[in-house]
């Protein structure tokens, strides 16, 4: 026989979101998105699958771009937590953000967020990506509108490789 | 929202002990590392831990060194890390491009080396939701009676279908496994049995550590079919590794994955040591993965495709590679 | 009227970003699952766990028992049917005793949070006595099966026969007929976002307002009046951002209704957010479809004549059933002359989910399996691919036999460009092994000329308002779904005023507030809302001129309209925008103008039965050239490029022509590569985005658009639909493409690496066993 378990509890969630620190009690069940959208009303992060499938869901912890819809909240702890909503620098948009917009990078606009992310995390590592490197560092993140093209060339001109 | 997860407790854990410990305490409890398999299987009712023993606090996990002895990485090593490895792309080639072929990007900054190696096996009976596990009577590998895919046999068929496992089985690698009775290091291969309910030989509470590779690794490849370019798990992955003796093979190994509920090494390959490779030998090899390959109806591609598939990839790779090792 | 090149054009050739991209870039934009929705209830469905069977029992009171949960409703609570056609419309938004597919609902709950709602339809009692299941056409239409419907012999839902020209004659005619037979699988539209619906229902006031994920809110806002028994007035259906829709959201989807039969239930307000698998569950895309295709064709490449036979699986009801089978032998015509067609159409009913609409409507398959069986044919004729295209071209205006009209035909034109830019003559037949080039061609409607419901009313109405600010907003009814219709409107309106965009803004959408509209399918919007859009700006420019005239005291005549208003031929005197508008105020207030688009019935199609499908005031036109690899040792097909040409008449916004070009074209590849749903025993077993398979950026190719404009004599500064056109030519293309690199004649899609495996190894077989006959003799 199991020995009864532990009970489930909320505990305090202290991280950085969008360059603010903030806390929160947070279930440790719940999982990052949710926290996101619920929480923190940051409804720019988009749930597109059940899990771990559409990368609509992507945001950076500590500039790394994960699922949000397969990490639980309370990992985040201490950690450094962006978000669509937090790319643009007073009301200034990111290059990225430009670029989707001005080349049509977005038409529906849902798997924008992730992708935007995805692509952020790729250029911050990588100023200047071949088109084979943006394929890869965006080939979790599903888009139904655009077929890529666009969404390439997006990512291009942010980074200066087009005019 | 999304549909709530059932209730757990997170124990973090800074060390190896303390986690083995908290597994012990609560029995029924689960490790995660990346969460990359775990977390889906748990949105979708497929198992409700107690308590999720979290194992990405511990440093002793995420080493990744050489010696002389070869090369140790830590089983928290993520399989981002692992794929940008230079020195990993450079002597353990097979192992490098299994890491970039897994899933999307993103999932590869979370998943672990550890959870990549103990992955569920997969099934399209199995890995659906618990409204659609429930009107079909559920399943043998999960609160059912009857395997789907085969249901006269007494066994669940689920194919293993991690990336990393074929590479490190074809590179000789060994595994430290902690558990409360303390360490002990194994042949990968011991790792795993073919069941798909039951794949792994780990004991309750037992966590793999690290993963030891040998200091001069033969050459060697990775290759799998899928049907898009990123995302899938392979319908049938290959690992090829090969030393070259003059004008012969000196010595031929290869594993597969994706294809039975184990990562196996191919038996017989010990054969071809001192043979010229040509088209008898390639044919060869091809009857023997064809025999010992037991694709089942676990996916929605033919399981035929996936044996015909696994086949032509050992082909191409030993091709491949004795060329490229012979030059 | 004459095809003249259009004078406008100032914003268009440069193309226009998005009005509403920066909401999107920047996370602000609001889906439904995005609204707030704090105090709401969270609705779940109960679904039918078994394909086909009578409901013995379905008791609720234990889940109504439980506290949290503050409705359900069962197919007890509503007693109408909704649909498509009026006289299809055999579904209940809750199944009343009769349960037809796995995954149909049957009850629901609205509960203070999900876990309570989870738990609520766990506890609700359910016993269905199960009936034979038939999840092919052949075994719902094998004698004897259990009827899906009592008044649908045969589980057919439609059979269609129709025969232009002497069939006979043709087929003796020809120097070359050849039959064959194709095979498609099922597909989903896929959107990412996944099905939602907020519902409230104020019970004060008797009033339901509705924001949902809708294609066609004027659709969802009839069914709701329609089931829920309410006046109409008291509806309002709001469309927020949407994710994407592809077809997948022009019917009322019966969640939708399940909501606001909840929200009324519960006296308040209910979030219902579908899961990914439920959104496949609903469904309403392309059928399964049989495809047996007899063609003739003579030595110079011609077409004799033309027979077609074509069977769908449409799942469990109607929806859009009748339509879709007729437009798969409408849009037979239209695009080449063939002298004489026979069509032969079934909609079948299954236990699976209900199809639908979906991007390409009806032609697809069809388009498909004829771009095939030429190329197939001229390769035995030794004519090329292109020339036998050339040979068989429409000269517009001219009238099909069928009826349809073409006024204006761009497709000489597309072949040639994309004959010349993939370098067709020079690399046809000299690329490395492994490597194909292939091609198709394949056109569409800009929506329907003769429209579902026949209200006598025009096809669409645009308002513009135009008040003190200076701040024209012009009022829609079409819903921006992601594919810039609402650009398109404030570029419309924008051009006939000349002046800037910016001064614009578009509200789509809103019952309450926008003219009705029949919504986004069928590519209807550009040519119709456009024109509606350049309708009410004229007429709000007529107002501005004579305004400016007053003030300016000169001849309306002379003044020319703009962001600064001339009289023509002397910059003497002018008036700012802002004074134009001050003037126009004066006595009058604010300026409400109201402008329409009405297609002629001489458009509407043939007078046969089922002749207004496939009926159009323009086709747009589109050919295409793919190049692939194939590795025969894995089946694997990768597209190396595309090149595609689209003759949508005028590019109001060349930049969303392109993105529109590009999306379709690359959903043809799906379609043709990867993408099927699959259900074991009626079970979806591809129901998330790891088993539906929709390619992912590393495997989607470059795809180089080439715009053709032929300025449509009707169409909005000449512009016809420019979003479905391109899609259907690619999986015929592929299909040329692959039988050019290796010889190989597919006639199933999507051609994955094990059906394409197993081509490979059944010919083997059959060399094998031709040489060992060969051997014995």
């Amino acid at each position: 026989m199991h020995a009864p378990g532990p009970q489930p509890k909320k505990r305090l969630l202290r991280l950085k979101l969008n360059g603010r620190w903030r806390e929160d009690a947070v279930a440790e069940k719940q999982l990052l998105v949710d926290y996101l959208r619920d929480v923190a009303h940051l409804t720019g992060v988009k749930t597109g699958c059940d899990g771990g499938e559409c990368g609509a869901c992507t945001v950076l912890v500590d500039g790394e771009a994960v699922p949000s819809c397969i990490t639980l909240a309370v990992r985040c702890e201490g950690r450094h937590v962006e978000t669509i909503e937090g790319v643009a620098k007073q009301a200034r948009l990111s290059a990225l953000q430009t670029a989707f917009h001005e080349k049509l990078g977005t038409q529906c606009g849902f798997c924008t967020p992730g992708m935007i992310m995805a692509a952020e995390a790729l250029l911050r590592r990588n100023p200047a990506p071949s088109d084979g490197e943006i394929r890869a560092a965006l080939s979790g993140n599903l888009c139904r509108c655009t077929g890529y093209v666009k969404i390439i060339e997006s990512v291009k001109a942010a980074a200066g490789q087009l005019t | 929202m999304t549909a709530p997860l059932a209730d757990f407790h997170l124990a973090q854990p800074g060390t190896v002990d303390e986690a083995v410990a908290a597994c012990a305490k609560h029995p029924g409890s689960r490790y995660v590392a990346g969460g990359t398999d775990l977390l889906v299987n748990m949105r979708r009712g497929i198992t409700s831990p107690d308590q999720l023993v979290d194992l990405s606090g511990i440093d002793e996990l995420t080493a990744l060194a050489t010696d002389a002895q070869g090369m140790t990485i830590g089983a928290g090593v993520t399989i981002a890390a692992l794929a940008r490895n230079i020195l990993i792309a450079d002597k353990y080639r097979a192992l490098a491009q299994a890491a970039a072929a897994i899933a999307g990007p993103s999932h590869r900054t979370m998943a672990t080396v550890g959870g990549n190696l103990c992955l569920d096996t997969r099934c399209i009976y199995y890995n659906q939701s618990e409204w659609w596990r429930s009107a079909n009577a559920y399943c043998l590998k999960n609160r059912g009676e009857t395997c789907h895919v085969a249901p006269q046999g007494q066994r669940c068929h689920a194919a293993f279908s991690g990336d990393l496992a074929p590479a490190l089985l074809v590179l000789g690698a060994e595994i430290d496994i902690a558990g409360s009775q303390g360490q002990r290091r194994i042949p990968l291969s011991e790792l795993y049995v073919e069941d798909g309910k039951a794949h792994l030989t780990l004991a309750e509470g037992e966590l793999i550590v690290a993963v030891h590779l040998p200091a001069k690794p033969p050459a060697s490849r990775y290759e799998k079919v899928r049907t898009r370019g990123a995302i899938d798990f392979p319908l049938a992955g290959v690992a090829v590794a090969l030393t070259v003796k003059g004008k012969t093979i000196g010595a031929l190994r290869i594993a597969l994955t994706g294809t039975n509920s184990r990562p196996f090494l191919l038996d017989g390959t010990d054969a071809f040591a001192g043979k010229a490779l040509d088209d008898k030998l390639l044919q060869a090899i091809d009857r023997l993965v064809q025999k010992q390959v037991q694709p089942m109806r676990t996916t929605l591609a033919s399981a035929n495709y996936r044996r015909l598939a696994a086949a032509a990839l050992a082909r191409r790779l030993t091709a491949n590679l004795f060329a490229e090792a012979s030059a | 009227m004459t095809a003249a090149p259009t004078p406008y054009g100032k914003l268009a050739r440069r193309g226009v970003p998005l009005i509403d991209g920066i909401e999107k870039v920047t996370g602000r934009a609001r889906y439904t699952a995005d609204l707030d929705h704090a105090d709401a209830l969270v609705g779940r469905i109960l679904r039918s766990p078994v394909s086909h069977g009578d409901i013995v029992q379905l008791d609720v009171s234990k889940a109504r028992a439980i506290e949290g949960v503050v409705a359900i409703v069962t197919g007890a609570d509503c007693a109408h049917t909704y649909g498509v056609l009026p006289i299809a419309m055999n579904e209940y938004p809750l199944a009343r005793g009769r349960v037809r597919y796995r995954g149909e609902p049957i009850a629901a709950v609205a509960a203070i949070d999900e876990e309570t709602a989870e738990r609520a339809l766990g506890l609700i009692e359910l016993e269905v006595k199960a009936l034979p299941a038939y999840y092919t056409s052949a075994d719902a239409r094998a004698p004897g099966a259990v009827l899906l419907h009592d008044d649908k012999p045969g589980n057919l839902e439609r059979d269609v026969h129709h025969t232009f020209g002497d069939v006979a004659q043709g087929f003796a005619a020809a120097d070359l007929v050849r039959e064959e037979q194709f095979s498609c699988a099922e597909i989903n539209h896929a959107q990412i976002e996944p099905h939602a619906s907020l519902s409230e229902y104020d019970p004060a006031t008797g009033r339901l307002t509705v924001q949902t994920v809708s294609q066609v809110g004027y659709y969802l806002h009839l069914m709701l009046a329609q089931c829920l028994e309410m006046d109409s007035s008291r509806i309002r259906v709001i469309k927020p951002f949407i994710g994407g829709g592809f077809g997948a959201r022009v019917e009322a989807l019966n969640f939708e209704i399940v909501t606001a039969l909840l929200a009324r239930a519960a006296n308040g307000k209910v979030m219902m957010q579908l899961t990914r698998e439920e959104t496949f569950i609903t469904h309403r895309a392309r059928p399964q479809t049989d495809i047996k295709l007899k063609l003739g064709m003579s030595k110079t490449g011609r077409f004799t004549a033309c027979e077609l036979q074509v069977v769908q699986r449409g799942g469990a009801y109607a929806g859009y059933g009748i339509i879709t089978i007729l437009y798969a032998g409408a849009l037979l015509h239209g695009i080449y002359d063939i002298p004489a067609v026979k069509y032969d159409g079934y909609r079948v009913y299954a236990n699976l989910p209900p199809c639908g609409a979906m991007r390409g409507h009806g032609g697809v398959n069809t388009r498909h399996a004829f771009e095939c069986l030429v190329d197939r044919m001229a390769r035995e004729l030794g004519l090329d691919p292109f020339a036998v295209r050339r040979a068989n071209l429409l000269q517009a205006p001219t009238r099909t036999m069928n009826d349809l009209v073409v006024n204006s035909y761009g497709l000489s034109e597309c072949l040639d460009r994309v004959e010349h830019a993939s370098g067709w003559r020079a690399r046809l037949g000299k690329l490395p092994p492994g490597k194909g080039l292939g091609m198709a061609c394949s056109h569409y409607v800009s929506g329907a000329a003769k429209p579902i419901h026949r209200t006598g009313e025009p096809h669409a109405v645009v308002n513009l308002k135009l008040d003190f600010d200076g701040g024209v907003t012009a009022l829609t009814g079409a819903a921006d779904i992601g594919q810039g219709s609402s650009t398109m409107v404030a570029i419309a309106v924008a051009e006939t005023l000349d002046i800037s965009l910016d001064r614009i803004r578009v509200i789509s959408a809103d019952t309450a507030i926008t003219p009705k509209d029949n919504g986004a399918y069928s590519s209807r919007i550009t040519f119709m809302v456009g024109n509606a859009a350049i309708d009410a700006a004229k007429n709000l420019k007529t107002i501005l001129v004579k305004a400016a005239a007053k003030k300016l005291e000169a001849n309306p005549e002379d003044i020319e309209c703009g962001e600064v208003f001339r009289v023509g031929g002397g910059d003497q005197s002018s008036l700012s925008f802002a004074d134009v508008v001050a003037a126009a105020l004066v006595d009058e207030g604010a300026i409400t103008v109201k402008g329409s688009f009405t297609c002629p019935p001489d458009f509407h199609g043939g007078k046969h039965r089922g002749g207004a499908v496939g009926s159009t005031m323009g086709f747009s036109y589109a050919a295409q050239v793919v190049e692939v690899s194939v590795d025969d040792a894995t089946g694997l097909v990768t597209v190396d490029k595309v090149w595609v040409a689209l003759d949508c008449g005028h590019a109001i916004n060349p930049l969303a022509v392109e993105g529109q070009v590009e999306g379709s074209v690359w959903m043809g590849m799906g379609q043709a590569m990867c993408e099927e749903t699959r259900y074991l025993e009626g079970l979806p077993a591809h129901a998330s985005f790891l088993e539906y398979r929709m390619p992912t950026i590393a495997e989607s190719p470059p795809i180089e658009v080439q715009i053709v404009e032929t300025h449509d004599p009707y169409g909005p500064f000449g512009a016809k639909e420019a979003s479905e056109g391109a899609l259907a030519g690619f999986p015929p293309a592929l299909v040329n493409a692959i039988a050019n690199a290796l010889g190989l004649d597919l006639n199933e899609i999507p051609v994955t690496p094990d059906r394409v495996m197993e081509a490979l190894t059944q010919r083997r077989r059959q060399a094998r066993l031709a040489k060992s006959v060969k051997a014995a003799s």
